[in-house]
């Protein structure tokens, strides 16, 4: 297992800040200055470089969907809102943008770095949540495929739990998912009317 | 006729940390007189002096006492940081700043505090980069339990383990507690390669004097094979220490020259100083400059002190300083090492693994 440095190596990242000129922005402009980020003010719409920011921070009072290049709530790096009003219906349309941290308005002189921190953790954890989710849907989406090549191989005459036990042995043996070894089956089936034992690696 | 400008003096004259607390003190006070004495200096400087007597709850009510009753804008205080975190909501109420000369522990930037000792890469990481490849690079951690001890540590661990090193052990005492028995017997039994002390006044000597009692009982405990490694040791407490720390090192922006008689003696007497020659040299251009005026007064601007020619960061109002790895002799510290203008990184924003410790650890792949 590999460690990785909780030293948050900060400098030099890239920080957009999405949000009408006011004090705040120079509050957040200051602080993230002081960690070490470059930061960029923007408003009313955030550029196309913004896609390639380390953080966005963005303005929840006057915020609207079409300032962002990306869809709502799929925003490709970590985002922190920037919450003035609590009125309900603002703070719904930040969770739709799924922030992964919040900075309350008005800004002091600190919590950007706590907002930093908290944000870049819940992003990661949320991204591998969404790419396990992902994964396992794929496997959900071969139930059929499994199914079928449970049949292909007990068509020849062995019970379905010996089939099953089969194709197991030949994704072992093939090294590859459960899944694949099923997609060569129903394949192989497909191509020669028939699975042929042959076939076996 | 010059303009009388009231500062405040905010420093604990009693309790566990006194000795580090007084060296601020005179130091504080050495410098205003030098700039009341100076004719050149244009201001005179009136001393507003609270002390909180070493208790952490005195402190927010005694600095706003300093700032409702007098005129002044500008305080010079605070020893630990945890009495730099209680004045700090004072500070922002009031719109005034604190001048803070002592080490901390980093990640902090407040625009109504001017940092001007060492933060982490001015002191830890230099002190570790020096010590691993000369004695090893597994540690055991010590710290008085609080904020400096907790996040000097945590960073210790981090830089440990990017040096391919083991944190053997870690443990913490309340202020003011002198029992460190247990500490020495886990020490024993781990026998590291460096032992870290974030542990501060009554509990660090005590320390000292066990640790000494145990090298000389078992010779890898001696400084030559496993020092104790302080970020905020100075002359101060040497006094405290005397012959248990022969040998151990400390690292700090100033230690003082034997061969100089008037020189401050300590690093904290010498930030001290330093901070209230910068303040004058603020009020003097601005007798009215409050923290907002700072960053603009810093920018392209170094200032002569005794700490050499320091300059202050506007972004941060950390003070780029020298680093100077010292070790114990007597009553003072031999120089070590000497790096000039180390410029401050409070937020380790810039740190290597690379650069400080050489090429990246082989890793296990699984």
């Amino acid at each position: 297992m590999s460690r990785v440095s909780h030293i948050p190596n900060l400098g030099g990242a890239k920080a957009f800040v999405l949000h009408r000129p006011h004090a705040n922005v120079s509050a957040i402009s200051r602080q993230l200055a002081a960690i070490g980020l470059a930061v960029t003010d923007c408003w009313p719409e955030l550029p196309a470089e913004a896609l390639a920011a380390d953080f966005v921070f963005f303005d929840v009072d006057l915020g609207f969907d079409q300032q962002f290049p990306w869809p709502r709530g799929a925003a490709p790096m970590p985002t922190i809102a920037l919450i003035g009003s609590e009125a309900p219906g603002r703070i719904e349309w930040a969770l739709s943008h799924k922030a992964d941290a919040q900075l309350l308005k008005p800004v002091g002189n600190a919590g950007v770095y706590s907002a930093l921190l908290i944000a870049r953790q819940s992003f990661a954890a949320r991204r591998q949540l969404a790419d396990e989710i992902t994964a396992l849907q794929q496997r959900v989406a071969e139930r059929q495929t499994i199914v079928r090549a449970v049949a292909a191989l007990s068509s020849q005459g062995v019970d379905d739990e010996r089939a099953y036990a089969q194709l197991r042995t030949l994704a072992m043996n093939w090294q590859v998912s459960l899944e694949e070894a099923a997609r060569r089956v129903v394949a192989l089936t497909e191509k020669e009317g028939g699975f042929d034992q042959s076939h076996r690696a | 006729m010059k303009s009388r400008i009231e500062i405040g003096v905010l420093y604990s004259r009693s309790g566990s940390y006194q000795l580090v607390a007084n060296a601020c003190h005179a130091g504080a006070m050495r410098a205003i007189s030098d700039v009341n004495a100076d004719p050149a200096s244009g201001i005179e400087l009136i001393a507003i002096e609270r002390d909180p007597g070493g208790n952490i709850d005195r402190y927010a009510p005694l600095c706003d006492e300093i700032l409702r009753q007098s005129s002044a804008r500008h305080v010079v205080g605070a020893v630990t940081s945890w009495s730099r975190k209680e004045v700090i909501p004072v500070l922002e109420k009031s719109g005034a700043a604190l001048w803070y000369a002592c080490p901390y522990e980093g990640f902090e930037a407040n625009e109504h505090v001017v940092y001007m000792h060492a933060c982490p890469n001015q002191h830890l990481v230099p002190l570790l980069a020096h010590v691993v490849p000369r004695f090893g690079a597994d540690g055991f951690l010590l710290g008085s339990n609080y904020i400096w001890g907790w996040e000097t540590n945590r960073v210790a661990r981090d830089l440990i383990a990017d040096a391919g090193g083991k944190v053997l052990g870690e443990r913490y005492l309340p202020i003011g507690e002198a029992d460190v028995s247990r500490l020495i017997a886990e020490i024993k039994a781990t026998r590291p390669a460096f032992i870290l002390n974030n542990l501060i006044g009554t509990s660090s000597y005590a320390f000292f004097a066990a640790y000494a009692e145990l090298a000389r009982t078992d010779p890898h405990f001696g400084p030559e094979n496993c020092p104790i490694l302080s970020c905020n040791l100075t002359e101060a407490e040497l006094p405290a220490i005397s012959e248990a720390g022969r040998g151990h090192l400390s690292v700090g922006p100033y230690f003082r020259d034997q061969a100089q008689d008037d020189a401050p003696a300590s690093s904290f007497e010498a930030s001290t100083y330093a901070s209230v020659q910068v303040l004058a040299k603020v009020l003097a251009t601005d007798p009215s400059a409050g923290f907002a005026a700072l960053p603009a007064l810093f920018r392209n601007t170094s200032y002569q002190t005794l700490l050499g020619e320091i300059a202050i960061d506007p972004q941060t109002q950390h003070a780029t300083l020298p680093v100077e790895i010292g070790r114990i002799a007597g009553l003072g510290f031999e120089r070590v090492s000497r790096t000039e203008r180390m410029a401050p990184d409070p937020y380790l924003s810039r740190y290597d693994r690379t650069e400080t410790f050489g090429r990246p650890r082989l890793k296990v792949v699984s």
